[in-house]
């Protein structure tokens, strides 16, 4: 389509027109999010399938399989059994579920507290972005890790201290970027053209801004999964997780070291459902960012 | 008498890259020699492949483009065609040189000068690289090897990326854009510079450039490329004087003319855009913009044949003037728009001037190193300066890098603050930009309706008259209606900047402020929207004021003139006198070194 | 440059100050009594009160603060609720074996990470298989990779040890360091460093695997970018080899990227450490800290916070030191 060919419109088809561009623009936003959507669909492909994996579980999460303790992997028990008697192949699917949804929770949570922050302090500028961007860049210059674990054994164990102890180390992340890329935005022309065209701050923020921190939001959040799924294991393995009997992979794995050496598959089945969940998720991560990215360059 | 053989022959050269939709056809059968110690120009718009050539003679095309190259490229006899790459490798730097377009770019950050340039020799003394280094005219060559790229200016750079691509006496050098980069002064000094060595030594060059001026300052012989191929080539002189081949004659006639021989608003163009790279061209590539074209253009495929020079037309030498078709039917759709309505919102009274500033100064603060850094200096970006553009006035700003001439664009359309001075701007809708690169002005993830409607929603315009607004307004820059649902990626470069140019007159403001509006864009869209921009001018009675580095732009849209170094203003007259009369040193060096394609 | 060690010194010390306010507020926000938990659960009112007041818990907070900054700068953490040594003195009984382990296990993260990465930008064959391990192995969590060591080289092979720094029947070298290989190379006593090496080795490569593997991806995907700029263009047009093109003008300028995440890695060790530690019976500060929660020691914990995240800054504000050293547009700043 050339502007020149053709320079005169057809005068008579300018009165749909209008309905034309909205149409229009209606569906590059929906090509936009549906990018988005179709990146991410296979996390949620992988949180139905852990959601309903304990539903196939042969037993419950602390039932006795009556195979016995510390069996091998038989027919009537797929992973062997702990040291307790129980069914380790159905500890790992709760297991599975615990993980997976523990490591979105923390991502969503810490995702909507640093965009909040990053856009603040992007949006507002001036003195507000110095302090919130200076506390941000204090939690990131600390060994997140050990902070984690100090949170963790100050709050005391358990699954929720050890979620809010990975919020509180995850966020600062998330402002970075959201804040990065609304300065970016700020910084390129089309943020002036808009200024100049009387668009009100709000707008301008909204409009202009804001969208652009979208995408680097949604790909670092998928790539972050995988991330979430080893830390909490960590975490869990060392002993700051949900206290027994629950099942976390992590912990699973810990308890079972002490039969590491006669009965290996106690530790190590819980030790490759993280990874494999892990796997998943940078899969998945890498796929969503290279997908968002060719969507964003067109 | 027989000629030598040439030191590079390229003959039916044919390359292919993937891309998005499809294989890019880069190269369709492109054709060139060069004889030992030729200065030779490949002149041609982006996408014309003219780059590519220079890459595949180099053996550098990037690997990850999975480029399909057949012909041939015979560099002194050696077939890098399908060369092993270990073979070509040694051609490069004994046998053929090159000097690329960005000069920060093209050299390591982390690497001291004179290393590199040793490197380029194969290993050299200090005293050889302070040797190579002032034989590129830089002065205190042995301080200079001791720094790193970023310490040095662009020009010097540029001087030494030209001292590393003569470091090991190759027979041919290629030079891709080397001047694009720098301000107009430096541009002559390099240009001069790489033409005197190339002769001196005996060096043939290969200048590849979009501009033709820039070619015709120093080459002995112009190939013009388009579509992938040469469509014409003869000596400089040949060129000017009339080029044979339609889309040499309107490149040539587009430009706009330091002498003023062409006017605002009637700059020819040439119509249409060049062929889509992802599709094969049957017939004349060319055709479909061509006002010479006939039936016997659609095909077969036009052969270069010999007419005294190079000639690939079905009817060369037809044409020997440009007709302004396409300018007059953009002015007919202003003036259309400009009935239909568009207009109606008065631009303001006449009598009021668009805008006075008065004693408008700015500094920068200093920058500031670190916690412990005191700041350095205030930075005094414009110094004191008084303007005023008349009701529907132009006025162009003209200046280099550094000389303030955007800063204080900025602080009169209010972007910036200014330290001292006032702007006192006309009543009515607040004055509206049109930036350099349209596609960073424009928000990506926006429609271009969304972007205007925008526009009139801040002007507090009932919704359901911004659909007719919206049309007027695109329909006046030339866009059909349907762009108004593209989002900037999907709109070519030049409909970006109409798209931009829309949203500043959808509501029609006193004062236009245009900052570099057409440098990024080839040489005929650049002159469609500097044709658009003086139309509606005239049209919505709105004043330009125009920032450029490109004098003879200036020259083409501006009353008045006002030319700016260091902050300050040099000198200021109507636009005529101060071509023909310049009363400054600075800004008669100004006007020497501006590439001029004009016979002699 | 001497301006830029001060700046970058200078935002250490505020990095630190940070650090000693998170771990203060951490102190305060615990929901046990440190009182009640110094003199146990059985203890009367009084005694509890006695020992708050001794503790300085009675005063008001920017008392509290002040004082406890006071004693972190003399270097006094307090005393361990369940050694009853002070915890610098446990923390300088712990801190030699985790050193000894993360400086072999950054070593080995380095030069595998190098190795790595300029192995993914060869590519072919060779680099596509290695970046589908690389890809793998970044999702294998460190105490799986270390049981399976364990059990593979350990328990199948029996070719190294799997638990402890030195058999059990062998004297510790009695050297300055503390550093058992350091210690034992200057005594002389070499069939005992081999020992130690050969209990090293897989705790080490445990703790090094996963940073190895970011480093490989970050050098990798820098050394990618650098590869299209145009000056690597400029140096295959000077006719280079394209090895000398990518160790002399890429792998330099990558270098800042992948200085910057080996520093963020350093991070990752720390919290790996306690894990490797756990699974090896490594008797160092990860050991520590793991007995310190299953006690509820907070002084113990809050201590090694205090000195592993001293630790995380200092080696960073090194490495910012490095990048500017490597980066002349940087040194110039």
């Amino acid at each position: 389509m050339s502007a020149v060919k053709q320079p005169v419109a057809d005068i008579t088809t300018r009165g749909g027109a209008a309905t034309l561009w909205r149409q229009r623009a209606a569906s590059a936003d929906e090509s936009r999010t549906g990018n988005l959507v179709r990146a991410l669909w296979p996390l949620l492909g992988v949180t139905l399938v852990v959601l309903v994996a304990p539903l196939l579980a042969p037993y419950g999460s602390t039932d006795i399989n009556p195979a016995g303790a510390l069996q091998a992997p038989s027919g009537a028990a797929w992973f062997g059994t702990d040291e307790l008697s129980r069914d380790v192949f159905s500890r790992v699917l709760f297991g599975l579920r615990t993980s997976w949804l523990s490591a979105l929770a923390v991502i969503a949570v810490g995702a909507v507290i640093g965009s909040v922050i990053g856009a603040v302090a992007g949006a507002v500028g001036g003195w507000v972005d110095a302090v919130l961007m200076r506390t941000t860049d204090l939690f990131l210059a600390m060994p997140a890790p050990v902070l984690a674990i100090a949170v963790v054994a100050a709050l005391g164990p358990s699954l929720r201290n050890t979620l809010i102890a990975l919020a509180v180390v995850w966020w600062p992340w998330y402002a970075r970027i959201v804040r990065g890329e609304v300065r970016r935005m700020a910084a390129r022309p089309h943020a002036e053209a808009a200024r100049l065209a009387g668009v009100s701050r709000a707008r301008l923020i909204r409009k202009h801004l804001l969208p652009g921190a979208v995408a680097p939001v949604f790909v670092t959040m998928s790539l972050d999964v995988a991330n979430l799924v080893l830390a909490l294991a960590s975490l869990s393995f060392i002993g700051l997780g949900a206290p027994p009997p629950a099942a976390e992979l992590g912990a699973m794995s810990a308890r079972a070291t002490t039969y590491l050496l006669d009965q290996p598959w106690v530790s190590v089945a819980p030790g490759v459902a993280v990874a494999v969940l892990a796997l998943a998720g940078t899969v998945i991560g890498d796929r969503a960012n290279r997908r968002i990215r060719e969507g964003a360059a067109r | 008498m027989k000629p030598p053989a040439p030191i590079l022959d390229v003959r039916d050269l044919r390359v292919t890259f993937s891309g998005r939709g499809g294989r890019i056809n880069a190269l369709r059968g492109m054709s060139l020699q060069i004889q030992p110690g030729e200065v030779v120009g490949l002149v041609g718009e982006s996408g014309s492949g003219k780059s590519v050539l220079g890459l595949t003679a180099l053996g550098l095309l990037a690997a990850a483009s999975d480029p399909q190259v057949t012909g041939s490229v015979q560099l002194d006899g050696f077939e890098m065609v399908g060369a092993s790459p270990e073979g070509a490798r040694q051609r490069r730097g004994t046998a053929i040189g090159a000097v690329f377009q960005d000069p920060m770019g093209s050299l390591n950050p982390v690497m001291k000068i004179g290393r590199q340039v040793a490197e380029s020799a194969g290993g050299a003394s200090d005293e050889e690289v302070a040797a190579m280094l002032e034989a590129t005219g830089i002065r205190g060559p042995a301080a200079v090897a001791r720094c790193f790229p970023h310490e040095l200016s662009g020009g010097m750079r540029q001087r030494v990326m030209i001292a590393m691509a003569l470091a090991r006496h190759p027979k041919l050098i290629i030079a891709d854009e080397p001047t694009t980069a720098l301000d107009v002064t430096v541009q002559a000094k390099v240009l001069d510079l790489l033409a005197t060595t190339a002769r001196e030594r005996g060096v043939a060059l290969l200048l590849v450039t979009h501009d033709l001026g820039v070619a015709a300052r120093i080459c002995d012989r112009i190939a013009v490329a388009y579509a992938g191929r040469i469509v014409e080539q003869g000596t400089t002189e040949e060129i000017l004087d009339g080029p044979r081949h339609p889309y040499a004659l309107g490149l040539l006639a587009s430009r706009p003319r330091l002498d003023g021989a062409v006017r605002g608003g009637l700059l020819p163009t040439l119509p249409g855009s060049a062929p889509d790279p992802t599709s094969s061209v049957v017939g004349c590539a060319f055709a479909s913009r061509c006002p010479a074209a006939d039936g016997a253009c659609l095909t077969p495929v036009p052969e270069a044949h010999e007419d005294g020079r190079l000639v690939a037309c079905h009817h060369p030498g037809e044409l020997t003037t440009w007709p302004d078709r396409a300018a007059q039917v953009i002015k007919a759709a202003v003036a259309e728009s400009a009935a239909d309505g568009l207009a109606a919102r008065k631009a303001g009274d006449p009598r009021t001037p668009a805008v006075v500033a008065t004693g408008l100064v700015r500094e920068f603060d200093g920058r500031r190193s670190g916690m412990l850094g005191r700041r350095g200096p205030a930075l005094r970006a414009v110094g004191g300066i008084d303007l005023t553009v008349p009701a529907g006035g132009s006025v162009a700003i003209v200046g280099e890098s550094g000389s303030g001439k955007s800063t204080l664009l900025r602080m009169i359309v209010g972007l910036l603050e200014p330290t001292e001075g006032t702007v006192r701007l006309a009543p009515g809708p607040s004055p509206q930009m049109v930036f350099q690169d349209a596609g960073a002005s424009l928000t990506p993830w926006m429609s271009v309706g969304e972007h205007l409607a925008e526009r009139l929603a801040a002007v507090g315009m009932p919704k359901r008259e911004h659909a007719a607004a919206i049309d007027r307004a695109l329909h006046a820059v030339g866009l059909p209606v349907d762009a108004a649902a593209r989002r900037p990626a999907q709109l070519s470069g030049g409909q970006r900047q109409r798209a931009a140019i829309a949203r500043a007159i959808v509501v029609p403001p006193p004062l236009i402020a245009c900052d570099e509006p057409v440098s990024a864009l080839d040489v005929s869209l650049a002159a469609q929207v500097l044709n658009l921009l003086c139309d509606l001018r005239q049209q919505l009675g709105l004043a330009l004021l125009f920032v450029t580095h490109d004098l003879a732009a200036a020259r083409a849209v501006a009353d008045e003139v006002v030319v700016m170094q260091g902050g300050l203003v040099i000198e200021r007259a109507p636009t005529d006198q101060l071509f023909t009369a310049p009363s400054h040193d600075y800004t008669r060096e100004l006007i020497a070194a501006v590439p001029e394609a004009v016979a002699a | 440059m001497t301006r830029l060690f001060l700046n970058r010194a200078l935002a250490m010390v505020a990095v630190l100050f940070g650090l000693a306010v998170a771990v203060f507020v951490l102190q305060v926000v615990i929901p046990t009594d440190p009182a009640r938990a110094m003199v146990g659960s059985n203890a009367p009112e009084e005694v509890v009160a006695q020992a708050r007041a001794d503790l300085g818990y009675d005063q008001p907070i920017p008392a509290q603060f002040a004082a406890y900054l006071g004693r972190i700068t003399r270097g006094d953490l307090q005393h361990s609720l369940h050694t009853h040594n002070p915890v610098s003195d446990d923390l300088g009984r712990f801190a030699p074996a985790t050193i000894e382990l993360g400086f072999y296990a950054a070593l080995i993260a380095g030069a595998l990470g190098l190795g790595l990465g300029l192995l993914l930008v060869g590519g072919g064959l060779v680099g596509r298989v290695a970046r589908v391990v690389l890809v793998g192995w970044a999702a294998v969590p460190a105490f799986l990779t270390g049981m399976l060591l364990i059990v593979v080289f350990y328990s199948w092979l029996h070719v190294l040890p799997g638990s402890g720094r030195v058999d059990d029947d062998l004297l510790l070298p009695d050297g300055p360091t503390g550093l058992l290989t350091v210690d034992a190379l200057l005594t002389g006593q070499f069939a005992l460093l081999g020992n130690l090496i050969s209990h090293l080795v897989l705790p080490a490569v445990t703790l090094a695997l996963l940073p190895a593997v970011a480093i490989a991806r970050t050098l990798h995907a820098s050394l990618e970018q650098v590869m299209g700029e145009d000056y690597i263009r400029t140096a295959r047009s000077k006719g280079l080899r394209e090895r000398t093109v990518l160790l002399r003008h890429a792998l330099r300028n990558a270098a800042g990227p992948t200085l910057t995440m080996a520093g963020l890695l350093v991070g990752l060790m720390l919290g790996g450490v306690v894990v490797v530690e756990q699974i090896f019976s490594w008797p160092g500060l990860g050991l520590y800290v793991t007995q310190s929660i299953a006690y509820s020691d907070f002084p113990a914990i809050t201590g090694t916070t205090l000195a592993l995240g001293a630790a995380y800054v200092v080696i960073n504000f090194w490495v910012d030191v490095a990048q500017a050293v490597a980066d002349p547009r940087l040194r110039s700043a």
